[in-house]
């Protein structure tokens, strides 16, 4: 990881993605956007379109038909970026890893950075993962 | 119109089509009824009672086939589901039909189109009925006769042919599915 993508994370845009999820993660995930958890103080924003963004966050247990969707967002993001899974189901497939329309996780379609588990994750752990992943990016250069 | 009314119209008319008819409770009705008939009733309930359709569901019960049709008589708020059975065509329980998979070894499921358990298709009397027959012919492996586009609806274009997920007898048949959690 460069100088470029630590320029970055000063401010990092997060491109939200759900890849059909039961949507408990990404109302955790909007929680942190609140007053309350307030991630903006670390200068993070949901950007509104996948070729503005620094981070890919994905939810949900990737299915069949949102794998390719995921694929072709993951190929729109301008590189260098990273990609955080939040919840069990982006991690592993949770209760649907047997399911016929759930053949692999996320990580074997795209490459993941960070892990959150959770089911959800509380709005504390997804702060914390994207903290320590914006530690983990600064370390190197200073 | 009382709901005894009702009830005592739908046993006289269908008489030869109702195999079981049981009140689970004064909301919830269960109607048995004969699968070729499945046309007539429901088009009575629909145009004559005024029943709204809410949904079709189907389950595979090993023996035979099982659709139901939940209608809402909203007048007297009874839920009437209708049960229909359908057999399963002998072949199909032998697992070396296969054949039908376009990408990989054969799967045991099915695999021939012509075997699929037929009943007559609701669609063209509520077009309420067009996506949920898709759906069940896609995931469990019916056939719904008359029905004007039996495309797939939820399923991928590339997944193969004859496999019906939803089926007591399914089997993987992706070699890249991976089934663990890698710890």
């Amino acid at each position: 990881m460069g100088v470029k993508l630590t320029a970055l994370l000063k401010s990092p845009w997060v491109f939200h993605l759900s890849t059909g999820s039961c949507n408990n993660c990404d109302i955790e995930v909007l929680d942190c956007l609140t007053p309350r958890f307030d991630i903006e103080r670390f200068g993070m924003l949901l950007a509104g379109s996948v070729r503005h963004a620094d981070v890919l966050l994905v939810t949900g247990s990737a299915n069949r038909k949102s794998m390719e969707r995921v694929k072709k967002l993951y190929e729109q993001v301008p590189k260098p970026c990273l990609v955080v899974a939040i919840g069990e189901c982006a991690l592993s497939r949770g209760l649907f890893i047997d399911s016929y329309n759930c053949p692999v996780p996320v990580d074997k379609i795209i490459p993941v950075d960070v892990y959150i588990p959770g089911c959800p994750p509380r709005p504390e752990a997804i702060i914390a993962g994207i903290v320590k992943l914006i530690e983990k990016v600064k370390a190197p250069a200073q | 119109m009382k709901r005894e009314d009702v009830l005592k119209g739908l046993k006289e008319r269908f008489a030869g089509d109702i195999l079981e008819f049981s009140e689970k409770s004064p909301k919830r009705l269960y109607i048995e009824i004969k699968a070729e008939s499945i046309k007539k009733v429901a088009l009575y309930l629909y145009k004559d009672l005024g029943c709204r359709f809410n949904i079709a569901s189907g389950m595979d019960m090993r023996r035979h086939f099982e659709i139901l049709y939940h209608f809402l008589l909203e007048d007297l708020n009874v839920q009437i589901s209708l049960r229909v059975k359908l057999l399963k065509p002998s072949k199909m329980s032998s697992p070396a039909v296969g054949g039908g998979g376009s990408m990989d070894p054969p799967p045991t499921t099915g695999g021939n189109d012509l075997v699929l358990p037929e009943i007559d298709s609701l669609a063209p009397l509520f077009e309420a009925a067009n996506w949920v027959e898709r759906e069940l012919h896609e995931l469990l492996g019916l056939n719904f006769r008359g029905h004007p586009d039996l495309r797939k609806l939820l399923l991928p274009d590339d997944w193969p042919q004859g496999v019906y997920p939803l089926r007591q007898d399914y089997k993987e048949w992706d070699p890249n599915a991976i089934r663990d959690r890698g710890v």
